[in-house]
């Protein structure tokens, strides 16, 4: 009975409240109506082109070509051509494989950083070494009666993920030593050799790093030595990463407190020593959201090979769509590959972000000890 | 061995050690980069010797034989490599500075945005940040060069927006007509009026630092900007008058015309870069005390120039560091419009490595070419940064 009249006051003091803060902000209430307009216009076009002007998936190829939507025959169809382009039809389980190797190790690896719990990290190189080998294995054959195929139809996710993961595994010691030679002081021209190598790598496009890799590599080995262009790339990725994490891993070095390495030499330790067990534990931890950022812009340049004639998912992409039958649904091809690397690029960003406030809070909580 | 490295802080610590003036590390790494150079040279001259090219610089004179997409500069099929790279470069430039508008435009629009008071308004540029952020920028280039070429109209049908004339092929725009009186008023314009800018910008700086006043700096720099050019056109009697793109036959003539390989490069670089300023203008927004607005407020200053007082510099400082990087970053990016088939600097080296084989000399002119701009670009921010810093300090003495 006297719930009524309270609730009535309530909802009109919240009206009220309501009309006060919209009424004293009218630039901000203008600027909440015209972005919610065009997030809804914009999701009902996604939502129209998806669903409702889309012919369904088991419908004819044909009944695209007049169709306002998205064609998701062409989806059903090409999705696996976009993932493994042109590698033998037969033996498509084995970039399959090959691809969850090496998502399987990078997910692991990402599950460790964000818990902080590393296992012996020789085991760990070991590990990824063996993945590493298990899937150029796997995509070349020739060994355990495995046929043979060539490096120039290894396509798609594969070639993404050998390029970016197996780059990125060898660039992270290369960088390591390189941000060591810049810090240390003794030696100043590796100091400076090093520095040099790092400032011109990162003045330079990544694009020009693949062409000295493609063309210029070859030219650098002794007479009669060839290099697949697959593999002249990886050595470029190494080499081109190696001076952005380097630059990382030196910011976590230089944010170290000087207290650090003077109490390693009090104890005793040598050089590689105070390395090894004081100042790259710290410095890395320190470095991680840095890394993982450099990591993620690392992975979604790798796509920058298609420039070199590999062919990485949007390679493939653009073949599904070259294919006469499918000439209008170039969207659809690029909408496949875009989704992957939002997933893909999504879950990076969520370890990087967890990291950060992780690195946050235990230095908050370390500084706090030392008061 | 193992105490032979030594860190910074080291470097005063302890009495002076008597230490060799090069270091056997040292003598060994030098040793080892010169032996690897010696290598790869001589590697390098066999190889090139053995497909019967002799290194060297030489063919830079000779003719490049290649016609570009579309050039700033003049260029022809006839004139030389040399002139081939500069015009690359300059195409390189131009479509770098028009991505750089770009995304300072839709930088500072989703920034404002994510700062502002409207949680949809925040939500909607923290959607468009996320996608920019999680998507190769060749995916992005390539996505909008095919809907432009498949979505937009042929010649024949081209849109006439406004003062725009719109086909697949390229976008039109009125331009001064091809007069010689425009071009020497445009010529003068540009060399008379920024000295002056300069000068007047220089007074406004003397006379705010000796009496606190900026006076009317702003509006007389527009006077100058505008009067200048309008006295020059009444001197001059240039008859500014302008060309406007008409269709003509299989063509459209008049104007200038930018091609669709160009703006697709630079609406995708300003796309993305775009998100990545628009989250450098948010951290810099953020990281501005609310003590320092509540003060400002308190002091009675008006919104307007709590804005600009108060808030403006403080973001300048935090914000100029990394947008000096993201500006670095653009002009590298610039490289991947070799994927749609613009001419610029990277796929001008392309071309002339498949016709010459002279991948090594073309590659070291390209990417010293890429490392002094970029050095410039951060050079010139740093000073600027530097200046910024500068005022500051002399402030706070």
């Amino acid at each position: 009975m006297s719930a009524a009249p309270t609730l009535e006051r309530l909802s009109r003091n919240a009206a009220r409240a309501w009309l006060g803060r919209h009424a004293s902000r009218p630039g901000s209430s203008l600027l909440s109506l015209a972005s919610a307009t065009l997030a809804l216009y914009l999701a009902w076009i996604v939502l129209d082109w998806l669903f409702l002007s889309a012919p369904p998936p088991w419908a004819a190829a044909s009944s695209c070509a007049g169709a306002a939507g998205a064609c998701w025959p062409f989806w059903m169809e090409k999705s696996r051509f976009i993932l493994f382009g042109t590698y033998p039809f037969d033996q498509q389980w084995r970039p399959l494989l090959a691809s969850l190797v090496l998502i399987a190790l990078s997910v692991a690896t990402g599950r460790m950083a964000v818990s902080g719990r590393w296992p012996d990290m020789r085991l760990l190189a070991v590990t990824w070494l063996c993945g590493m080998a298990a899937s150029f294995l796997l995509m070349g054959g020739g060994v355990f009666g495995l046929a043979p195929v060539d490096a120039t139809r290894w396509n798609g996710l594969p070639i993404l993920l050998i390029l970016s993961t197996i780059a990125l595994a060898l660039a992270l010691p290369v960088g390591v030593l390189l941000a060591l030679a810049r810090y240390q002081t003794r030696h100043p021209l590796l100091r400076r050799a090093s520095g040099a190598y790092v400032e011109i790598m990162r003045g330079v496009p990544m694009v020009t790093l693949l062409f000295v890799g493609v063309f210029v590599l070859p030219l650098t080995l002794p007479k009669g030595m060839a290099i697949e262009p697959i593999t002249a790339v990886l050595v470029a990725l190494v080499f081109f990463h190696a001076a952005y994490f380097a630059e990382d891993v030196r910011s976590g070095l230089m944010s170290l407190p000087a207290g650090q390495h003077e109490a390693a030499s009090a104890l005793g330790l040598g050089f590689w020593q105070t390395v090894r067990l004081v100042l790259l534990p710290q410095s890395i931890e320190r470095a991680m959201p840095a890394l993982v950022n450099s990591t993620i812009g690392a992975y979604k340049d790798t796509s920058l090979v298609v420039i070199l004639g590999l062919h990485d998912l949007s390679a493939t992409a653009r073949m599904a769509f070259s294919d006469v039958a499918w000439g209008n649904q170039a969207l659809e091809a690029y909408v496949f590959v875009g989704l992957w690397f939002l997933l893909s690029c999504s879950y990076l960003s969520w370890i990087g972000r967890r990291l950060a406030t992780r690195g946050a809070a235990g230095r908050s909580r370390s500084t706090r000890n030392s008061d | 061995m193992d105490q032979k490295l030594q860190f910074p802080a080291d470097k005063n610590a302890g009495a002076p050690k008597i230490r060799p003036a090069i270091s056997w590390m040292d003598a060994g790494v030098g040793l080892a980069i010169l032996a690897a150079f010696v290598l790869i040279a001589f590697n390098i001259y066999s190889n090139m010797t053995a497909a019967g090219i002799r290194p060297g610089f030489g063919f830079l004179a000779q003719q490049a034989g290649f016609d570009l997409s579309e050039s700033v500069i003049p260029y022809d099929a006839a004139d030389s490599y040399l002139r081939a790279i500069l015009a690359g470069l300059a195409n390189t430039i131009a479509v770098a500075a028009a991505s750089l508008v770009i995304a300072c435009i839709i930088g500072l629009l989703i920034g404002l945005l994510s700062v502002s008071t409207a949680p949809l308004a925040r939500l909607f540029a923290l959607a468009y940040v996320e996608l920019f952020r999680n998507l190769p920028k060749i995916l992005v280039l390539l996505v909008i060069f095919v809907a432009a070429v498949n979505g937009l109209p042929t010649i024949r049908q081209a849109l006439t927006v406004g003062p725009l004339t719109i086909s697949n092929r390229a976008i039109y725009l009125p331009w001064l007509s091809d007069d010689p009186g425009n071009t020497l008023w445009l010529t003068a314009s540009l060399l008379v009026a920024p000295p002056f800018l300069w000068l007047w910008m220089r007074r406004v700086a003397r006379r705010q630092a000796l009496t606190g006043r900026r006076g009317p700096a702003i509006a007389v720099a527009f006077a100058i900007a505008l009067g200048i050019p309008a006295a020059l056109a009444f001197v001059l009697d240039a008859p500014l008058t302008l060309s406007w793109p008409h269709l003509a036959g299989f063509s459209v003539e008049g104007g200038i015309t930018l091609s669709i390989q160009f703006c697709t490069v630079a609406v995708s670089l300003g796309l993305y870069h775009g998100a990545q300023i628009a989250e450098v203008l948010r951290g810099g927004i953020e990281a501005v005390p609310d003590g320092q607005i509540e003060a400002a407020n308190a002091l009675g200053l008006r919104r307007g120039q709590v804005t600009r007082l108060i808030v403006v510099p403080q973001v300048l400082r935090t914000v100029v560091p990394p947008l000096n990087n993201q500006f670095a970053n653009l002009l590298k990016n610039t490289s991947i419009s070799i994927a749609v088939g613009y001419s610029d600097l990277m796929s001008v080296a392309g071309t002339a490595i498949n016709q010459t084989f002279r991948p090594l000399e073309t590659m070291l002119i390209t990417m010293s070419i890429y490392l002094v701009l970029c050095l410039m670009v951060t050079g010139a921010l740093n000073h600027w940064n530097a200046r910024i810093r500068g005022r500051e300090g002399r402030s706070a003495t």
